[in-house]
Order: structure tokens, then sequence, then C-alpha cells
């Protein structure tokens, strides 16, 4: 949206400009308001999954700002005429069922007749304005972690094809309607530089936006990265969406390949994510301790993916 | 028999099922697949080979042509294959770090150490997997030319999983760069980057 001009004023911490998960504003020394909105149309086939997907995503935002979620209005588009009103009820349980997880209310929402059902939420929540994790501030000697396995995007590719298993689509569901409050939680007890949680433009495209500007690299530990397996399985068989190319010609330039690596893996490094984890940066003394933390509270596969070193231009080196 | 099938105008993933079905009702053993963007050259082909097809392609204007045909030697084994992951360690415990900054091992006698070199080279088998990396600096890019005693020992480290690299301004310098016969090049940061990420590195000046 460049070019275009904001109206803004002083109490603006985080605002449209930036390219951050949520904008932040202002309402005294103690308090700041984070408010993000999100949504699309259907992953899965089950309605209520789909509604709790929906809402876990949508509040994604407010986590990864270091945030707790308050207040939150349903946003729907939905062929009443085509699909009746149950399957709508049931997207929208599922919804309820997340929010209340959260401990969100629901204030009320809109709705409008369309040929193409897509559902999501505005989330409000609260900060302490000394406490908003931004995407950016990552520090020379700083560790990422992240703490969702890569692969919904290619899983969901699978899955409108008619290839993904019973179980895969299962286990991917639950991974995708998991909350990242636990994630956030456990975050706030540790000197985190930066955060943001890992959406459609897939792990690099993500860390680009969190390295852009900085003049620091990014070396990646491929090795470590979680990955859902069938979701390797399905990429070595072209189950590749649109959007994992489209994040690799956009970003590819600033990452540096070793020679034989994996284009399969590459592709998950890529790929586009549903209610991702998030992705945290914090000193190389403290991330060990964070990792074990976060998986001792249910996040088994979060691990230390990176490193951020100095250098005098940004980059992604895989290794 | 042989197939043509046109995927332009598809989006992912429906090329790939218009291919699966194709290749599940009739059994091509040659294939002529149309496209017309890259994301979907990249998966009817990853998705052919995992089939057990060779593929070949072919540019025209911003469209392209696949041609597959049935490897008899590989079916459909490779899809398994290449989900495997490189960059992970080779099934080892740990990842060991090998830097060679000398075509000869120790000081003394050049001939002796020389042998040494290339005793030691061979007998790095025995960390198996845990071998993660070679790397060749300084007149040790030499190993890594076609003339080198070790040539057959590295090629085969890299077929294991070790990553083999050379140092791409050492190659240079001795005007080498055209004569390496094993392994990727590769440069300063890489070689730091990788110090940093190994459990171990063993340097040999």
């Amino acid at each position: 949206m460049r070019g275009l001009d904001f109206p803004t004023d002083d109490q603006v911490l985080v605002g449209a400009e930036s390219a951050d998960d949520a904008g932040v504003y202002r309402i005294s020394d103690e308090l700041a308001l984070i408010q993000t909105v999100d949504f699309f149309t259907p992953i899965v086939d089950d309605p209520y999954d789909f509604g709790r997907i929906a809402a876990a995503n949508a509040l994604s935002d407010v986590y990864a700002m270091g945030g707790v979620p308050k207040t939150a209005l349903n946003i729907v588009a939905y062929p009443i005429a085509k699909l009746g009103p149950e399957v709508l009820r049931a997207m929208l349980a599922g919804g309820i069922a997340t929010l209340r997880q959260a401990e969100t209310v629901l204030l009320g929402g809109h709705s409008v007749d369309d040929d193409e059902l897509k559902y999501g939420l505005s989330v409000t929540g609260f900060v302490h304005p000394a406490k908003i994790r931004t995407n950016q501030g990552l520090r020379v000697g700083d560790c990422l972690l992240l703490t969702k396995p890569l692969g919904t995007g290619i899983i969901n590719t699978a899955v409108k094809g008619g290839l993904a298993s019973v179980a895969t689509v299962q286990r991917v569901t639950e991974l995708m309607a998991a909350l990242n409050r636990r994630a956030a939680e456990v975050m706030a007890g540790f000197s985190v530089s930066a955060c943001t949680d890992v959406t459609g433009f897939g792990l690099i495209g993500h860390l680009a936006e969190m390295v852009s500007g900085s003049g620091l690299t990014v070396i990646l530990d491929t090795a470590r990265v979680p990955v859902i397996p069938e979701a390797l399985e399905f990429a070595a068989i072209g189950l590749v969406p649109v959007g994992a190319h489209r994040n690799r010609s956009f970003r590819e330039k600033m990452v540096v390949v070793p020679p034989g690596f994996s284009a399969i893996l590459r592709d998950l490094l890529y790929d586009p994510q549903t209610s991702g984890g998030l992705l945290i940066g914090c000193p190389e003394g403290e991330a060990a301790v964070l990792e074990e933390r976060l998986r001792a509270e249910g996040m088994e596969e979060a691990a230390i993916i990176g490193y951020v070193r100095d250098s005098n231009r940004e980059q992604i080196v895989l290794t | 028999m042989s197939l043509t099938l046109d995927a332009r105008g598809l989006a992912c993933p429906a090329p790939v099922l218009l291919i699966k079905d194709a290749i599940e009702q009739q059994n091509p053993e040659t294939m002529t697949v149309f496209v017309d963007n890259d994301a979907s050259r990249e998966n009817v082909g990853r998705f052919l080979a995992s089939r057990g097809y060779s593929v070949s392609e072919k540019a025209d204007g911003s469209d392209w042509t696949l041609v597959a045909s049935r490897d008899q030697s590989t079916q459909a084994g490779t899809a398994a294959a290449a989900t495997a992951r490189p960059a992970a360690p080779p099934a080892g415990k740990q990842k060991i770090l090998v830097l060679i900054g000398n075509e000869r091992l120790g000081g003394g006698d050049d001939q002796l150490g020389a042998k040494l070199m290339v005793n030691y080279i061979k007998t790095l088998k025995e960390l198996g997997g845990d071998l993660w990396q070679l790397i060749f600096l300084n007149s040790g890019v030499r190993l890594t030319i076609g003339s080198s005693p070790v040539l057959a020992e590295l090629q085969e480290y890299e077929k294991r999983g070790t990553i083999v690299l050379a140092c791409g301004t050492c190659l240079e310098h001795f005007g080498l760069t055209a004569s390496k016969a094993v392994g990727g090049s590769t440069n300063m940061l890489d070689i730091v980057t990788a110090s940093q990420l190994a459990d171990k590195v063993i340097s040999l000046g």
C-alpha cells in the first residue's frame, strides 16, 4: 500500500506503514490497544474445525505482539441460499469455542451474502506499552525459536487434491486450531527482542521481514526446523501451493542456499502457513531454557532454528 | 502408449491431479504435458519423477512443455529418497566438521606429509555418519581436483551424505576452479557458520 497517506497521531505505536502483525495504539503509560483482523476461505471441510482455525489465526496476531486478546467481532461472507443455516452455525460455534479458550469475548459481528464462504475475526487486545513485541529488534547474538512445525500449506494442497489421510487431516487441524496463547505467556518471562507469527509469507518471508533494514544475517539451521513429516512426502510429489513459489520468487535474492540443498525442504521453508507458530528472537544465553519451557508447555516441536549474526547486508543463510 | 495433457490455465494442485489420474488410468510409457507457469512446471516435474518418469523440459514463451518417459531402472522408488533431508547429519549422532588447510599432514618431510594426508582422509570413514562436512582451504583444495589421490574417497563420502566443499577463493588463487572434480565451492561466511553449527571442528593446518 505504498504511496497512500494514512491518517495517524502521536499515540500510534505500531502503524499501518510497518509490516507488522497488528497495529498498536497508546491509551496511557500503562496501557496500549492492539487491533488486528484476518479472514479467509475454508481450508478444511468441517465447518466447526474451520471456525476454530479462523479464530486461532486471528487471535495469533495479538499474541505475536506480546498482548492479551480481550474482545472480538465476527466477519462473515456466506452463501446462505446454497449452504443453509446449519453450516454457518457450526462454523461460528467453532470460533466461539476457541475464543472461550482465549478468554476473549465476542461483542458481535457483521455478515454479507456472498457466493464464496469467508470467515474471520477482528480482535482487540491489551498490552503494556513497554512490553510490545514487534517483528523488529533482533540483535546480534540472538537465537531464533519456532513453536509449531511447518507444512500446513502443502498439507492443505494435498487435502484439496483428496490425497491426505484422515489421520493427517486431524493432526494438522489440531495444529492450526492450537492457540499461540501459551507460547506468548511463556515468552513473556524472557528477554525477547522480536516476535512474529508465521503465516502467509512462510518461515523465510517472515524472517525476511524481521531482518529487513537491520543489516543482520540469520543463519537458519534447517536440520532443526520442525516440519510435519507428511508435508515432506507431499512436497516430494509436487503438491506445493502456488503461494510457496510466489514467496520464493519474492525473497530468494536474500537467501543463500548451499550446493545440493534439498529442493523439497527449501519449499517447506517458503510454504505459506495457516495459524502458524510464533517465531521468537531471544539472547543465546536464554534460548535453551525458553526451548525447554515451550516444550514442557505442550509445544513439543518448539526448537531453536537459527542464529543472528552481524553482517553488512540482510541475508538468510541456509545450512 | 503415449499421452498428451494440457494443464495450462489450471491452478495447483489441479495440474498434478490431472497427471495423477492419467497415470493411474492409462499408465502411459511417455507423456507430453503443457503448463503455463513455473509453479506447475516444478510440481508436475517432481510428481512425474516420483512416479518413475525421467523428464525433460522445454520453454516456449511463458509456457513450458514437459516430456516424460518411463524410466525402467528407477520405478517409483524416488519419492521416498527425495524426502531425505541432506541438510541433516547423515544418521550420525554428532556433526563433525573437518577443515583441511594443506595438501600435506604435518611438517618435516613433504613426501611423508602427502602420504599421511591420503591416509588420514581414507581413515576418516571411521567417523561414519558423524562426518558432517569436509572443507578444503589453501593448498588443501588440490585434494579436490581430478588428479587427487583421494578423489574416489571424497566422492564416496559425498555420496554417503557428507558435505564436501572447497574454498572458492583458494581454487581461483591456484587457477584450479575448472579442475575441481568433487564437492561444491564455498566462501568464508559459510565456513564460519558451519564451524559454529558443528558439534566438533577438526582443523588440520
